[in-house]
């Protein structure tokens, strides 16, 4: 079959590779339909995750068609149409009973690199490096879905194909950022990234019941795509002061819930930047929190601050005496998605939510390493390129 | 190479080299007595005790277990603290692989990867190798 594999920095290419089989009896084979680039793969692209293997199918956001079941399988039969969570989860363990189930406890297979690096094992992921797995990516005509019951969910009839695709991580990612960042009625949210994850995280919020809903960004594409679809309000950072706008938009106090929809390569345009770019080349430091900290210092006090984009080791400029005086909440989380697509597709079949317009570029996989170039250099107003299989 | 490469490599020759060394560093007691080894499974008590899977009663006569309610209804506490000629490593991994069956039924596997690895992604592949049992327990 074929398969977008990641042969290196910045060269991803589409080879012919084995295709998957079953290898245990709760495993299902998934024809993929549709399968969407993730600003996180950025960090595979650019080495920033260092677990990878040349020739790594990559692709963790997808939906597809279920072809073949191992005996285990109660859910789901040939012929289903699914959409796939990108965390893996037994749906046993202590932790997916409590609903958190990107930290599963049984579907890292090489749990001693994460262990090592953060002193526990997060769940496994589809196409996500040897780190998180091991497991093939669903930049492929098929992929094998570990404990299927548990990692795939079936699309209502009402839910057409695109809609769907964005509730495997971008949707059920940003609505996890408002109901665990503590969102109520009332309250004004911040969201740093206009992408499709900030794009989520805004929209949930809003039906979560936040009055207003301001979000961050430096591209005014983005910015004029979620005014456009949700009516929230923007800041383009390169032209305004976030400060300064966060303040003015709530009488001086700063939002009630800031959520951090970024991640380890976040760009600035003050001198911030530069110190990060240098701090991160000497190596002193992994990941670049830009937005972390304007979130943590434009929060109100006793406010409650999520951190939704991915990182992956140490940071410097922590500011942990406004976290700490401000009486700040701080949480973050891998996408808990089993505990939100179900629901987040009843409210796209009703109306409530839109994700299709995330879909900016729609191509075959055969044009995978363009879809990449688009996504990864905002050309083209490009704010996900999504592969048909 | 560039800066990313060096990163890549130096990224990953640190991981091989902090497994390599944990390895050689549980040498000493690779053999025999050592510490505990937990994990906590999401089943009673009772349950476990009824049902150790294969991957750990093969070793049975070559570790003390200790099995004990965990706090806040968060399962069971299995402890094994190796006795005989089997290794920590493989004890460790026994028991992870115990835990994954006694909770979902199986163990999950890595797909078989179609990769072509150079000189970093044999490196890694010599991570990964050992991954699956490392780590704190």
């Amino acid at each position: 079959m074929k398969a977008l594999c990641w042969e290196g920095i910045n060269d991803v290419r589409v080879q012919d590779v084995p295709d998957p089989e079953l290898l245990g009896d709760q495993d299902m084979i998934l024809k993929v339909r549709l399968s969407t680039v993730c600003g996180s793969d950025l960090h595979l692209l650019t080495g920033h995750i260092p677990f990878m293997q040349a020739g790594d199918v990559i692709g963790h956001e997808f939906m597809g068609e279920v072809v073949e079941v191992g005996s285990g399988v109660t859910r789901h039969r040939p012929g289903d149409r699914v959409v796939v969570c990108s965390f893996i989860a037994c749906g046993r363990c202590w932790y997916c009973r409590n609903e958190l189930y990107s930290l599963c406890d049984n579907t890292n297979t090489n749990p001693a690199i994460t262990q090592h690096l953060w002193g526990a094992d997060p769940g496994g992921i589809f196409g996500y490096s040897h780190a998180m797995g091991g497991f093939r990516g669903s930049h492929a005509e098929y992929v094998r879905v570990p404990f299927a019951d548990h990692t795939a969910i079936p699309i209502p009839e009402a839910v057409d194909d695109m809609s769907a695709l964005f509730t495997s991580d971008s949707a059920a990612t940003g609505w996890m950022g408002a109901d665990l960042g503590g969102v109520k009625q009332g309250d004004v949210v911040a969201v740093w990234g206009a992408g499709a994850v900030g794009q989520m995280a805004a929209r949930a919020a809003q039906l979560l019941g936040a009055e207003r809903v301001l979000i961050i960004d430096r591209f005014d594409y983005r910015l004029r795509q979620a005014e456009t679809m949700f009516g929230v309000e923007t800041v383009n950072y390169a032209e305004t002061s976030v400060g300064d706008a966060l303040l003015d938009a709530t009488g001086g106090r700063g939002p009630d819930v800031c959520i951090e929809a970024v991640g380890c390569e976040a760009h600035s345009t003050g001198p911030q930047h530069v110190y990060d770019q240098v701090k991160s080349k000497l190596k002193l430091e992994t990941d670049r929190p830009i937005a972390v900290r304007e979130a943590i210092y434009h929060c109100r006090k006793g406010g409650s601050v999520f951190v939704l984009g991915v990182f992956t080791g140490i940071v410097d400029k922590f500011p942990l005496g406004a976290m700490m005086n401000k009486g700040l909440t701080v949480r973050g989380a891998q996408q808990h998605g089993q505990r939100y697509i179900p629901m987040l597709l009843d409210r796209i079949a009703s109306g409530e939510l839109v994700t299709d317009h995330l879909a900016t570029h729609v191509m075959p996989l055969s044009e995978g390493a363009r879809g990449y170039e688009l996504f990864k250099k905002k050309e083209d107003d490009c704010v996900r390129s999504v592969f048909r299989l | 190479m560039n800066t990313a490469g060096k990163t890549l490599l130096a990224a990953a020759g640190v991981a091989t080299a902090v497994v390599v060394a944990r390895r050689r560093r549980g040498g000493s007691d690779d053999q025999g007595s050592g510490q505990w080894l937990a994990v906590t499974v999401n089943r009673a008590p009772e349950e476990v005790h009824a049902s150790l899977p294969e991957d750990l009663t093969r070793w049975r006569d070559q570790f003390e277990l200790r099995i004990q309610p965990a706090t806040g209804d968060k399962g069971t506490e299995l402890r094994v603290k190796p006795t005989g000629d089997v290794s920590r490593h493989d004890l460790r991994l026994a028991l992870r692989r115990a835990k994954s069956v006694l909770e979902a039924g199986e163990v999950v596997r890595p797909d078989t990867a179609p990769t072509h690895p150079g000189p970093l992604g044999k490196a890694l592949r010599l991570v990964t190798n050992q991954a699956g049992g490392g780590g704190r327990l």
